[in-house]
């Protein structure tokens, strides 16, 4: 089922939630809504699902072309999976499966022995087979998180609304589920829309990503795009680590295409895309003292301070190119920029 | 000084740390908690017992029991008084129970309702007024029994605001249904004792320990219903959950043991309230609850019986401490859990 959000706005009191948004996810597709607490994201999830309403005079929210706007949250056909897991404390795992196929009123409610064939093959598929008689607080975060999405698959949304599924489970146990969750999504090819503020979780899970900022969608793109493309200052601060530099301030090296377009403006440097040689070879490399070195497993990152105006920057290398470079702590090294990116419209400092 | 794990690490004080204090300080302090826990709990409970079973168990028991002797012919003229004089006294005594019971069963449903109902609406939906509802729960916490008391004599009293309605109202005593047969061709019932009037009648008694009950069920539902959200109930309603189904098969399971312990400290309260249904009971024996009956033998110079009575209530009083304390135990065990589950 495609979806498609037209113009809503959502104002808490003198707050505005969300503004404005506009927003188009085609049938199958796996969307993430990326940003920092408070931009709204959870706000614009929780009004798809009708859990929230819009304000008077938004757009319409149309599910296949449908407007579902005036509808309640159970007629929608949706699935909403909660950060908090919102599982039934008092039944257990297949109880909690079974839920929705129960509430079914009685002659749409399917026979007894269709309910335990269908959540056996859930828990099956989110591979809790063994766990089917265990009660939530027997079962482990991801494994709570697995039975809440079984339980929303149960009724066959049209639909899945994920609200931060992840954010209550640790970095290990993140990873997997994301993968598993990737495949899930190739099976069962269900309509998802996934709100998270973990860029490297958005960014390796979905077809598309929409960055949200106070409210308002910065950028509705594929992954690569966002990250190779970010289509401001904002995008791309909020998918990494990175280097400012003014290009009043100092005159960095002609690769730097910003100073010649924008001469006050920004530039803005990826870690990665910083070089450090041990010659100056060319006269265009800038001068620094490396400050500290510290290992984070497969990158090492050396933070340097430029001799000029001692500012600091950050650099990343491979073990590899450490190793080559045979860097030392105080040592004085050359840096240069490999990529970088400057963006017209930047209010933030 | 650290905080070693003790023998005695209950559930109570998990995540709080003892802090630095001189030993001397914990001693003092332990010590005069038990000295006064002794003086104002302990000695007067076991008094009361003591006293109740001062004249033997067999004065005891007659306190509720009458004596089996018939009246046979050969007692005296001043046995025969004696023995019927006491046997009035235990139906009196009799009475005074049934009707706190009854009062009792009837308070509690209508907290039940009234709980669930406040703390509903109080913590799973944004509503306006809140902090004045909240407010207003909390009164009778406020008002001294005797107060409110007077006002509800004040409201529905000979000369009160609806006095004149009250006092032409006539309502039937619910015990004295009879069954008349099927004489007429259909079944028959028939009450065969009117009240009229609300002050100076069982009904006042209820309404006094309703309000000064209703806040138990929904003082101590409200915050367990805050901590848990209603993401629960939200996702039930996502699966096509009707509104009853959530409520009974969600909403209810997750509070059940904070609504036992509002239910029990309201049977509590209910049972030893005083105040308030002395001023509504204007005194005759029909409206005695167990704590007005208590004071009457008292004031008869009935000491033993009193104590008896009192021993009774005690009693009742110690099953809803242990009660109290099991689900207090099982209160924390849900709360933790809803804490657990709200941190990231």
């Amino acid at each position: 089922m495609s979806i498609e959000i037209c113009n809503v706005s959502k104002t808490y009191s003198e707050f505005k939630a969300v503004e404005n948004i506009n927003l188009k996810v085609a049938t199958g597709e796996l969307v993430s809504l990326l940003g920092p607490s408070g931009c709204g994201k959870t706000t614009l999830l929780r009004i798809i699902a009708g859990i929230e309403r819009a304000d008077h005079g938004s757009g319409p929210i149309l599910f296949d072309g449908h407007d579902v706007s005036a509808e309640k949250i159970s007629s929608r056909r949706i699935g909403f999976v909660f950060q908090s897991y919102a599982l039934f404390k008092n039944m257990t795992a297949f109880e909690n499966v079974a839920f929705g196929l129960r509430a079914k009123p009685w002659r749409k409610r399917p026979k007894e022995q269709e309910i335990r064939s269908k959540v056996t093959e859930l828990l099956q598929l989110v591979q809790l087979r063994n766990f089917a008689q265990h009660y939530p607080s027997e079962l482990s975060g991801g494994q709570r998180q697995r039975v809440a999405l079984a339980r929303a698959l149960a009724v066959e949304p049209s639909v899945l609304l994920l609200d931060e599924p992840f954010g209550a489970l640790d970095a290990t146990v993140r990873r997997e589920l994301r993968r598993w969750l990737r495949d899930l999504h190739g099976k069962i090819k269900v309509t998802t829309i996934l709100v998270t503020h973990d860029q490297e979780e958005a960014l390796e899970v979905s077809d598309r990503v929409a960055v949200m900022n106070q409210g308002k969608i910065e950028q509705f793109a594929s992954p690569e795009e966002i990250y190779e493309h970010p289509a401001n200052a904002f995008v791309f601060k909020f998918l990494g680590n990175y280097n400012l530099f003014h290009a009043r301030t100092a005159s960095i090296n002609d690769a730097t295409e910003a100073s010649r377009r924008d001469p006050t403006g920004a530039t803005y440097v990826r870690p990665h895309e910083i070089e450090i040689t041990r010659e100056n070879f060319d006269g265009l490399a800038i001068a620094a003292k490396i400050k500290h070195i510290c290992f984070a497993g497969s990158l090492v990152n050396v933070e340097l301070t430029r001799i000029d105006d001692e500012s600091e920057i950050d650099a990343a290398l491979t073990t590899q190119n450490y190793r080559a470079l045979g860097l030392q702590r105080d040592q004085k090294v050359f840096f240069r920029l490999n990529n970088s990116k400057s963006f017209e419209e930047d209010y933030s400092i | 000084m650290t905080a070693e794990p003790s023998k005695n690490h209950t559930a109570r004080s998990i995540g709080k740390p003892a802090p630095p204090s001189h030993p001397l300080v914990h001693r003092v302090s332990i010590a005069v908690t038990v000295i006064f826990l002794t003086v104002f709990i302990i000695v007067p409970v076991v008094n009361v017992f003591s006293q109740a079973l001062a004249k033997g168990f067999h004065a005891y028991a007659t306190t509720f029991v009458a004596q089996p002797r018939s009246m046979s012919p050969g007692l005296t003229r001043d046995e025969r008084r004696q023995l019927s004089s006491e046997r009035r006294q235990v139906e009196k005594t009799w009475h005074a129970i049934k009707l706190t019971a009854t009062v009792a069963v009837v308070v509690v449903g209508l907290n039940i309702i009234f709980g669930l109902a406040a703390s509903w609406s109080v913590t799973k939906f944004p509503l306006k007024g809140r902090s004045l509802l909240l407010a207003l729960i909390d009164l009778p916490f406020s008002v001294s029994p005797v107060i409110a008391g007077l006002m509800f004599v004040l409201l529905f009293g000979r000369s009160g605001i609806f006095g004149h309605w009250a006092s032409n109202l006539t309502w039937p005593d619910p015990f004295s249904l009879q069954w008349l047969g099927l004489a007429n061709g259909w079944p028959g019932f028939q009450f065969t004792q009117y009240y009229s009037g609300i002050i100076f009648t069982p009904l006042a008694i209820l309404a006094a320990s309703i309000f000064v009950t209703f806040p138990f069920v929904a003082r101590s539902l409200i915050p367990l219903m805050e901590a848990q959200g209603s993401d629960e109930e939200i996702a039930a309603l996502s699966l096509g959950a009707s509104g009853w189904r959530i409520f009974w098969t969600v909403t209810i399971p997750n509070v059940r043991w904070a609504l036992l312990y509002g239910v029990i400290l309201c049977t509590a309260r209910v049972f030893g309230e005083f105040g308030a249904v002395s001023v509504v009971s204007g005194h005759t024996d029909g409206n005695d609850t167990m704590a007005l009956r208590i004071e009457k033998l008292w004031n008869e110079y009935n000491t033993q019986a009193a104590f008896s009575v009192a021993s009774l209530l005690s009693l009742l009083a110690l099953i809803t401490l242990i009660i109290q304390t099991v689900i207090e135990w099982r209160l924390l065990k849900a709360s933790n859990v809803a804490i657990k589950k709200d941190a990231p």
